[in-house]
């Protein structure tokens, strides 16, 4: 996937947008392992950062945009732009993780 | 046959006495387990957390000043384009997360002015130090993968990993900072 532009912003600057592919998609769904969550359990009792789950969602985040430029790549665009991310709470204990954009083809100019 | 059966009353060794001794054990664990324990955590809580919540915003704090020294100015935007115009010859995706929770002391303290309403103190130290640490987290990963500065940078706020026990949700508070931007360089 090197090479495929991300961006949050509406272009790409020094970039033209040329074709619009439509939205992109990638999400993953993560639960917490169970040791892992006894010992957030445990760091919850002084409070602060839970290292474990910051971890491992930034892991889960990072699969989710991988999966949305395969879902880019997949359509023929080699840059997605305005790139947004939404978290939510499907089951008890467990996360999904969301990462959408539109896809394009760009050249430079 | 006597042997055998005598053999089995011997290594049969849970006697009335015993079987008595062991159920009180079983009781002492469990009290000890699902009592003391929590009870201790949360004494721990309300005497430390303060400590070791002080010392990750003086951390922070110090690592804020520290960037601040060295760009001389914040690399973070919420515009869409860098403000004085300029060139930029790459951009990319950059991102950072936290996950904070309240401590037990601190929770406990939010229920009960749940219940007057009003400004929740203990939860509100909590978030601010969440959202400037992903912002700060934001600033030094920019820094890390060489951009100059960050556009549009966003902050959400998700509650993660809840636990629905009963209709009632989330009840660690466990709540996930997230900070995105487009890295220009």
């Amino acid at each position: 996937m090197e090479g495929m532009m991300t961006s949050n912003t509406e272009t790409i600057p020094g970039f033209t947008i040329t074709k619009s592919l439509g939205i992109v998609t990638g999400s993953t769904v993560r639960a917490k392992h169970i040791g892992k969550d006894i010992l957030a359990g445990l760091k919850n009792i002084v409070g602060g950062e839970l290292k474990a789950y910051t971890e491992l969602l930034m892991e889960a985040r990072t699969e989710a945009l991988g999966r949305m430029m395969m879902d880019a790549s997949q359509r023929g665009a080699n840059a997605v732009v305005n790139v947004r991310f939404a978290t939510s709470s499907v089951a008890g204990g467990a996360a999904e993780l969301f990462a959408y954009g539109t896809g394009v083809t760009v050249v430079e100019g | 046959m006597e042997l055998a059966s005598q053999l089995l009353k011997g290594d049969y060794l849970i006697t009335e006495e015993t079987g008595e001794l062991l159920l009180l054990l079983a009781i002492a664990i469990t009290v000890i387990l699902f009592v003391a324990l929590p009870a201790l955590a949360f004494i721990y809580s309300m005497l430390f957390a303060r400590i070791h919540q002080s010392s990750d915003q003086k951390k922070l704090l110090a690592r804020e000043s520290y960037t601040m020294q060295k760009l001389g100015k914040d690399n973070l935007v919420t515009l869409s384009k860098p403000f004085p115009e300029r060139e930029i010859n790459s951009t990319g995706l950059v991102m950072s997360n936290i996950t904070v929770a309240p401590s037990w002391w601190q929770l406990f303290l939010g229920s009960i002015r749940s219940i007057f309403g009003g400004n929740i103190v203990s939860y509100d130290k909590m978030l601010a130090f969440g959202r400037s640490e992903v912002m700060q987290r934001l600033r030094e990963q920019a820094i890390a993968e060489g951009w100059d500065e960050v556009v549009n940078v966003r902050v959400e706020t998700s509650m993660v990993m809840n636990k629905i026990k009963g209709g009632k949700q989330n009840k660690m508070g466990t709540l996930e900072f997230l900070a995105y931007g487009t890295g220009i360089r």
